[in-house]
């Protein structure tokens, strides 16, 4: 939309009012709710601050937190990658169910995501009761919070790579065939690097989101502290003790590391969608 | 034994025999034959649909036809996948790879081909020199002007020794002056280079200044091949005559000799495939009419009939004229005069002239369809 186009003879009221409003409804959803977080964590000093973050339990969780949800995005991003590639490729009965399939975990509740898994993996789940006896445990360990992390976090890459497979231009790959290239020559030299903005972004909002996860993680993990203790168990468990300096101190943290990586999102958008 | 040049020149380059292909029930080519000699340059012209995509698409193994064989250099391609073919395309979009700039799109066939550094180096830089683009050679492809991106695009087809270039539609992105420009480079750097190529292309004045020959295609079939001036001047059928320039045409038959239509007698070559009694339709360009006052017409023309003036329309480099003519289905023709005509014989709306032709041509007097069985019977 062009802004400088008239539409009033006079003072045009719209624009200040448009943004005033957009600033008081997000002012108590949004930007208090957060800016409470940073007033409350530093309201007893920074020195106690400094000692609720840097408590054992807490600096466990954060690194169990980073730990699994890097892994998850490693797998998420490949397998997002190889998914983009064969949907946007190859046209086959069951093609559309599929790409349906792996967008499914964005909309199932977090908590079912985490149940369901324990169906499958836990002791007496589908799967888990042939592993038990082998002394196999996958349910209340690190492992099982990546799984979750994985399952919920599934189509995030996914959706950020595949369009720009769609978008992309089959001539570059043809092109490249009739130079001579095989189709990994043409992936690794032609393609991948188009998409590596869409491959940076699909990883940090799958890292974004997986540290952030919850309702599948408290579940899966049995919220052991100082074991399966993610970042988020630790500060709703600190929350329940009582503890809400400590909750703070580590909600500061997570809060500061969206939005570091919805900064990096936003302002290197530019580049990340040039081709 | 020693190969002259003549004997170089008139070797096959490509040979595509009996191609046919379908997308489901449509016959998008059917049983199509040419060949490119050694450093000729073809051009498959056609309208959109025509299938002179398909057909590059298929020398290129990006497509593979149902029937018929591609022979490059004397060797079957046919089941060869794209990479094996060693052929050069040059994409509409020019298909430079976003990431890489000048060098290195340049450079890519040669890395491919495990080529070392050094020779990479060499043979970049004189592809960077022979095409101009020493002062864009770290650039990216989007830095680019459209003309710029082309040469790299050939540039990057020429390292690796292509068997043939095959130009998709090369032109077709660029704006009119431009175009002519970037044209007249092509076909001098083709010249210079000697690689065989095809063009696509729909539009019949790049067809004339590009090819050595130009193959004409009409929904799927091939209804003519030949030099420009023949192709141009003697067209095989009503297709090619109105597709490649303007064309008027005319019914009438053959009677002993001669083609009649009412008053109408033109005495027509020796050679011309018609007999006595059969339809035909006369075909003349607009610039092979003359008109005169009916008492100017010199021996140097036949004369058609008498007219009248109904347009007269300034373009330029040149006059189109409608010119009603003098019989029962007062017919108009388009007559295009260039500018030593109109100053010397100017005309006016409604004025009685007498016309000639210089030029015609006889073809037979089929449907399009038909035009297709005749050839088959």
């Amino acid at each position: 939309m062009n802004e400088n186009v008239r539409h009033t003879r006079g003072f045009d009221l719209i624009k200040p009012l448009s943004i005033t409003t957009l600033l008081i409804v997000m002012l108590p959803l949004v930007l208090l709710p957060l800016a409470s977080i940073f007033i409350f964590g530093t309201s007893s000093g920074l020195a106690s601050f400094w000692r609720a973050l840097t408590a054992p339990e807490a600096i466990f969780a954060l690194q169990l937190s980073i730990v699994t949800s890097f892994w998850a995005t490693v797998f998420n991003v490949f397998f997002g990658l190889f998914a983009a590639y064969v949907l946007s490729k190859y046209n086959f009965w069951g093609r559309n169910a599929l790409i349906v399939t792996i967008s499914l975990p964005t909309a199932i509740p977090t908590a079912v995501a985490g149940f369901a898994l324990l169906l499958l993996w836990g002791p007496y789940g589908i799967l888990g009761r042939y592993l038990e006896p082998y002394g196999v445990h996958i349910m209340f360990t690190a492992a099982a919070i990546i799984l979750a992390n994985i399952f919920v976090t599934f189509p995030l890459a996914f959706g950020v790579i595949k369009p720009v497979f769609d978008t992309m231009n089959q001539s570059l790959e043809e092109a490249s065939a009739t130079m001579g290239a095989t189709r990994w020559q043409t992936f690794w030299h032609v393609t991948l690097p188009s998409l590596r903005g869409a491959i940076l972004s699909g990883a940090l909002l799958t890292f974004a989101r997986s540290v952030g996860e919850f309702g599948s993680t408290i579940l899966v993990s049995g919220n052991l502290a100082g074991r399966t203790q993610t970042a988020p168990l630790y500060i709703f468990a600190k929350f329940n003790e009582g503890q809400v300096e400590a909750a703070n101190a580590i909600a500061i943290v997570l809060a500061l590391f969206s939005f570091v990586i919805f900064s990096v999102l936003f302002f290197a958008r530019d580049w990340l969608e040039a081709e | 034994m020693l190969m002259t040049e003549t004997t170089e020149k008139n070797q096959i380059a490509v040979n595509v025999e009996g191609l046919s292909k379908k997308f489901g029930e449509t016959v998008v080519l059917e049983d199509i034959n040419f060949h490119v000699k050694e450093g000729e340059t073809i051009v498959l012209l056609g309208a959109s649909g025509s299938g002179k995509t398909t057909i590059l698409r298929i020398i290129a193994g990006l497509e593979t036809p149902d029937s018929g064989r591609v022979i490059l250099h004397s060797k079957d391609v046919t089941n060869l996948p794209a990479r094996e073919r060693g052929v050069g395309v040059i994409f509409q979009s020019y298909a430079l790879f976003p990431k890489m700039n000048v060098e290195h799109n340049i450079g890519y066939g040669l890395r491919l081909r495990g080529k070392a550094k050094a020779d990479i180096k060499e043979i970049v830089n004189g592809l960077i020199e022979l095409t101009g683009l020493e002062e864009h050679r770290k650039k990216s492809p989007s830095q680019l002007s459209g003309g710029q991106q082309q040469r790299v695009a050939i540039a990057r087809s020429l390292a690796y020794n292509p068997e043939v270039l095959l130009f998709d539609e090369p032109f077709g992105a660029l704006d009119a002056q431009i175009r002519t420009r970037l044209r007249r480079e092509i076909r001098a750097l083709l010249r210079e280079i000697k690689v065989p190529s095809i063009f696509i292309t729909h539009d019949q004045e790049e067809a004339l200044e590009l090819g050595d020959r130009i193959a004409v295609l009409n929904q799927g079939r091939l209804e003519q091949i030949g030099t420009p001036f023949d192709v141009y001047n003697k067209p095989a059928t009503e297709y090619v005559a109105t597709f490649l320039g303007a064309a008027n045409l005319l019914l009438g038959i053959i009677n002993d000799g001669k083609f009649e239509a009412e008053d109408i007698f033109l005495q027509i070559d020796a050679d011309a495939k018609v007999r006595d009694g059969q339809s035909v339709k006369l075909v003349f360009r607009p610039e092979d009419v003359f008109l005169r006052k009916p008492e100017n017409l010199t021996q140097n023309y036949q004369l058609l009939t008498d007219g009248f003036v109904e347009e007269v329309n300034f373009v330029g480099a040149f006059e189109r004229v409608v010119v009603r003519l003098n019989i029962s289905t007062r017919q108009p023709i388009i007559v295009t005069r260039p500018k030593t005509e109109t100053t010397a014989f100017p005309l006016e709306i409604g004025q009685k002239v007498s016309v000639g032709l210089v030029r015609f041509r006889i073809l037979p007097n089929y449907t399009l369809a038909s035009e297709r069985a005749s050839r088959v019977v």
